[in-house]
C-alpha cells in the first residue's frame, strides 16, 4: 500500500549516507548523559565533544567524493556540503578548545557540562543546514542551531551583558525565523512543493507571479540573513557578540555563518538554476528577478555598514562584530556573481575566516584572561606586556585586513578576481575601498598594543604553555595559507558544484 | 453564501478582530487572553480545510500551551499590582516609522494575495487526515521527524538551563 | 466533511451562549446588598495578610515550558499510533528513536532536578 519495501530499501541506503551527523546526535546524547553521571568531572563533556568530532570526521572523510540525495530528497550530500562541513567541523574542534582556556566559562558558570553538549547540538542543526534540500528540514536546521546558540551566547548566567545577549538574540531570531517561515509558506502556495528540486522544476515549467516569488524570497532571506549577519538582518551581532563568552562569539562569527552562506547557496543555485542552457559553471536563472542585484545590494551594505560603523567601536569583540559583519559583505559580493568560481571563492574565504577568526578570538580570550577586560583602551602596552599574544594578533589582524602574506590576502584576491570576472567591476571597487576603511579599526588595535603606553611598568602577561601551542595551531596556518593555498584552492574549486538533484 | 462561507467569513472576522485587541490593548494581560481567540479562529479555519488533525494540534498545544507559557510570562515579569502592564511606552516617532512599515508590508501582502495565480493542488481524498499525517511523517518526512526529536530535546535542555536557579 | 462539524459548532455556540447569558443573569436578578463585611475576601474567614496578585515563580514557567515541550512530543505520536499497524516495524523503530531522544531530556530534567519545587 505505501510501497514500504522499497522505502526501506531506500532508508538503509540514506542512513549509511547519514553517518556524520548520526555520530553528531549520538555524541550529543552521550555528552547529555555523561554530565548527569559524573558530575565532578569538569571537561568529560569536553573530551566527549572533541571524540564525537573527531568520529564525524572519520565518517565524513569516508563521504568524500559521495553526491547522492537521501530521506526521499530531503537531505544532499554533495562536495560542496562537505567541504562546508569540514569548515564547520574544523571549527568547532577549535571552538572546543578555545573553551578550555576561557577561564570565563569556569569561573562565570555553574560547570561547563551542558556547554560541550549544546556544542555539539548546534553543530548538528549546522551540518544538517548544509545538506537540507527542503524547505521544512532548513527550518527545521535553522531553529536547532539557534536554540543552541541563544543558550550558549547567555551560558555565563551570573554576567548581566550575556543574559541581555541571549534575549537579545532570543528576540531576533524568533522574529527572522517567523519572517522566515511566512515566506516560506508564500513560495510553497505558489510552488505547491518544499522540496528544492521540485521548486525548481515547478519554475522551469510554470510562470508565476514575480512579486509574489521576490516578496517569499526575501523573506526567506531574512532567515538566512539573520545566521550570516548581514544587514538589516545584523541588528543583533554587536550586542550578542559583546556578551557572549569568547568562544561561542568565535563559533557564532565562522561556523554558523559558514551554515548560513552554504544555505544560501544551495537555496539559491538549487531553486533557480535553468539547467536548460546546460553549462552549469555561469548560473542561468529562472524568472526574470535580477537575483545578482539583490545580493550584491546587500553585499554593499553589509560592507560598509559593518566597516563604518566598526570605526567608532572602543570594545574590541565589538570591533570584531562589526568586522564580521563587514566580512558577510565581502563574501555575499562573491555569492552575488551566482557562478562556480563564486562559490569557490566562497568557499577559499571561509577557510581561511575560520583559522584567522577563531585565533584573533582566542587571543581576545587569552588576554581577557589575564586582565578581566575587552576594552580597547585597556590593551594599552599590551605588545609588551605579552609579546606572543601582541605578535600573533597582529598577525591575525593583518589577515583579517586581506593583506598579504596571509591566509586572509588570498581569500580576498579570489573573492575579488571572482567579482571582476563577472563583470561587477563596482562592486569590486567598493569591495576595495571598503578594505583600506577596515585598515583603520584593525590598526586602531595594533597602536595601542605597541604605540601607547610603551613603558608602562605592569606586570606580564601570564598563561600556559598548553595555550600558546594551541595560538600556534591558529597563527601558523594564517600563515602557511598565505603563501602556500594551492591545495585549498583546489579543493574549493573541486567543490564548487553544487549538486542539482536527479 | 453558503455554509461554509457563513462560517469562514465569521472565523475571519473573529481572527482579525481579537489579533487587533491583542495588539492595539493597553492592558498586556487583555492581550494574553486575546489571542487565545484568534487562535481558536485559526483552529476553526483548519477545520474549514478538512485538516482536521491540524486543528486539534492547534487547540492543544497554543491554547493548552503556548497561551498558558504567555500568559505565565506576563505574570512573572512585571509587578501586576501597583504599576498596570502597558505596552505603550514607545514614542511618536518609533510608532510612526513601525505604522508606516507596516502599511507597506501589509499592502505588498495585500497585492500578493490578490494578484497570484496559486497553485491549486487536486483535493486529495477527503477522510481521516490523521492516517495521511502518520504515513508522509514516518515514511517521506522520516528525516524531519527526528530531527524534530533533536530539536526538541535542545529545547528542553534550554529550558531547563535558562530557568534553573543554579 | 465539514458538516461533520455542525454539531460542534452548535456545542460551542450553546456552551458560550448559555454561560454568558447564566453570568449576566445573576448580575441583573440577583440582589445586591453591599456591606463592608461582604466585600471583604473571605466573609467568614481569615483575614488576608498580602495581595493574592503577586508575582509567580519562574517554576511555573519552567513547568509549563516543559509540559509544552511533551505535548508536542505527544502530538507526533498520535498520527504513528493510527497507523502503527500498516507502519510496521521501520515506523516503531523511528518512533523509539523519537521517544528515545526526549526521553533522554526527561532523564536530564530530573536529575538536573529542574522539577523540584525547593
Amino acid at each position: 500500500m505505501l510501497g514500504l519495501d522499497q522505502f526501506i530499501a531506500e532508508l538503509n541506503k540514506s542512513i549509511s549516507m547519514f553517518l556524520p551527523e548520526t555520530a553528531l546526535v549520538i555524541a550529543f546524547l552521550v555528552a547529555l548523559l555523561l554530565d548527569l553521571m559524573f558530575k565532578k568531572s569538569k571537561n568529560l563533556t569536553g573530551y566527549t565533544a572533541l571524540i564525537g568530532f573527531l568520529v564525524t570526521g572519520y565518517f565524513l572523510f569516508k563521504q568524500m567524493n559521495m553526491q547522492s540525495t537521501a530521506f526521499s530528497n530531503m537531505f544532499v550530500i554533495d562536495q560542496f556540503g562537505i567541504f562546508m562541513k569540514w569548515v564547520i567541523l574544523l571549527s568547532s574542534i577549535g571552538v572546543v578548545l578555545i573553551s578550555f582556556f576561557t577561564n570565563e566559562l569556569y569561573e562565570k558558570a555553574k560547570g561547563v557540562g551542558e556547554y560541550f553538549t549544546l556544542i555539539i547540538g548546534m553543530a548538528f542543526g549546522m551540518f544538517l543546514l548544509v545538506g537540507s534540500s527542503n524547505l521544512i528540514i532548513i527550518y527545521l536546521a535553522i531553529e536547532t542551531m539557534s536554540l543552541s546558540s541563544y543558550v550558549l551566547a547567555g551560558y555565563t548566567k551570573e554576567v548581566k551583558r550575556a543574559s541581555e545577549a541571549s534575549l537579545k538574540y532570543v528576540i531576533f531570531g524568533a522574529v527572522s525565523s517567523g519572517i522566515m517561515i511566512y515566506g516560506i509558506s508564500i513560495l510553497f502556495g505558489l510552488t505547491g512543493s518544499l522540496n528544492l528540486f521540485e521548486i525548481n522544476r515547478f519554475l522551469a515549467a510554470n510562470p508565476v507571479n514575480n512579486f509574489a516569488l521576490f516578496l517569499s524570497v526575501i523573506m526567506i532571506l531574512s532567515g538566512f540573513g539573520y545566521k550570516i549577519s548581514a544587514v538589516p538582518f545584523h541588528f543583533w551581532t554587536p550586542d550578542v557578540y559583546e556578551g557572549a563568552p569568547v568562544p561561542i562569539t568565535a563559533y557564532l562569527s565562522v561556523a554558523s555563518k559558514a551554515a548560513g552562506f552554504a544555505i544560501l547557496l544551495r537555496f539559491f543555485k538549487v531553486t533557480f538554476l535553468d539547467s536548460v542552457p546546460g553549462n552549469d559553471s555561469v548560473w542561468t536563472l529562472l524568472g526574470s528577478i535580477d537575483w545578482h542585484f539583490v545580493i550584491a545590494i546587500l553585499a554593499v551594505l553589509s560592507m560598509t555598514l559593518g566597516n563604518l560603523v566598526a570605526l567608532w567601536q572602543t570594545n574590541v569583540k565589538r570591533i570584531l562584530a562589526y568586522s564580521s559583519i563587514a566580512h558577510a559583505g565581502y563574501m555575499l559580493m562573491a555569492v552575488s556573481t551566482m557562478d562556480d568560481a563564486g562559490v569557490a571563492s566562497v568557499l577559499i574565504y571561509f577557510f581561511m575566516y575560520m583559522v584567522m577568526n577563531l585565533g584573533a578570538f582566542y587571543v581576545v580570550a587569552l588576554i581577557a584572561n589575564n586582565i578581566g577586560s575587552e576594552e580597547i583602551d585597556d590593551y594599552n602596552g599590551l605588545g609588551y606586556r605579552a609579546p606572543i599574544l601582541g605578535i600573533c594578533m597582529t598577525l591575525f589582524l593583518i589577515s583579517l585586513t586581506g593583506l598579504p602574506p596571509t591566509a586572509g590576502f588570498i581569500g580576498k584576491l579570489y573573492v575579488f578576481s571572482a567579482v571582476v570576472k563577472a563583470g561587477y567591476i563596482w562592486l569590486a571597487v567598493v569591495g576595495v575601498i571598503n578594505s583600506v576603511i577596515s585598515l583603520f579599526y584593525y590598526v586602531k588595535i595594533f597602536r595601542n598594543m605597541y604605540l601607547n603606553d610603551v613603558d608602562s611598568n605592569k606586570s606580564k602577561l601570564t598563561y600556559s604553555p598548553a595555550s600558546i601551542v594551541l595560538l600556534f595551531v591558529f597563527a601558523i596556518p594564517t600563515l602557511y595559507l598565505g603563501i602556500f593555498f594551492n591545495d585549498i584552492v583546489k579543493w574549493a574549486s573541486y567543490s564548487a558544484n553544487i549538486f542539482m538533484g536527479k | 453564501m453558503d455554509l461554509v462561507g457563513l462560517a469562514f467569513y465569521f472565523l475571519a472576522a473573529l481572527i482579525v478582530i481579537s489579533a487587533a485587541i491583542v495588539v492595539f490593548s493597553k492592558n498586556i494581560m487583555y492581550s494574553a487572553f486575546s489571542l487565545m481567540f484568534t487562535f481558536f479562529g485559526v483552529a476553526g479555519l483548519y477545520v474549514l480545510l478538512n485538516a482536521d488533525f491540524l486543528a486539534v494540534t492547534q487547540i492543544m498545544v497554543y491554547i493548552g500551551g503556548i497561551l498558558v507559557l504567555i500568559i505565565f510570562g506576563v505574570m512573572l515579569t512585571t509587578r501586576i499590582t501597583g504599576v498596570d502592564v502597558k505596552s505603550n511606552s514607545l514614542g511618536k516617532i518609533q510608532v510612526g516609522i513601525a505604522g508606516l512599515l507596516s502599511t507597506i508590508i501589509a499592502i505588498s501582502l495585500i497585492v500578493v494575495f490578490s494578484s497570484t495565480k496559486w497553485f491549486l493542488s487536486e483535493p486529495k481524498v477527503s477522510g481521516d487526515s490523521t492516517k495521511l499525517i502518520g504515513n508522509e511523517l514516518l515514511t517521506n518526512y522520516l528525516l524531519a521527524f527526528e530531527a524534530a526529536s533533536v530539536l526538541l530535546l535542545i529545547a528542553i535542555i534550554g529550558a531547563a538551563f535558562i530557568a534553573r536557579r543554579k | 466533511m465539514t458538516l461533520e462539524y455542525i454539531p460542534l459548532v452548535f456545542m460551542l455556540v450553546f456552551g458560550f451562549g448559555i454561560a454568558t447569558v447564566f453570568m449576566y443573569l445573576s448580575e441583573i436578578l440577583g440582589a445586591k446588598r453591599s456591606t463592608k463585611e461582604k466585600n471583604t475576601t473571605y466573609e467568614s474567614g481569615m483575614t488576608p495578610f498580602k495581595t493574592a496578585r503577586d508575582r509567580f515563580s519562574v517554576k511555573f514557567y519552567l513547568v509549563a515550558m516543559l509540559f509544552l515541550v511533551f505535548d508536542i512530543e505527544i502530538v507526533f505520536m498520535y498520527p504513528w499510533a493510527v497507523q502503527f499497524k500498516q507502519l510496521g516495524s521501520t515506523g516503531f523503530i523511528a518512533m523509539m528513536l523519537f521517544i528515545v531522544l526526549l526521553l533522554s531530556g526527561y532523564i536530564y530534567v530530573i536529575k538536573k532536578g529542574a522539577l523540584k519545587w525547593d
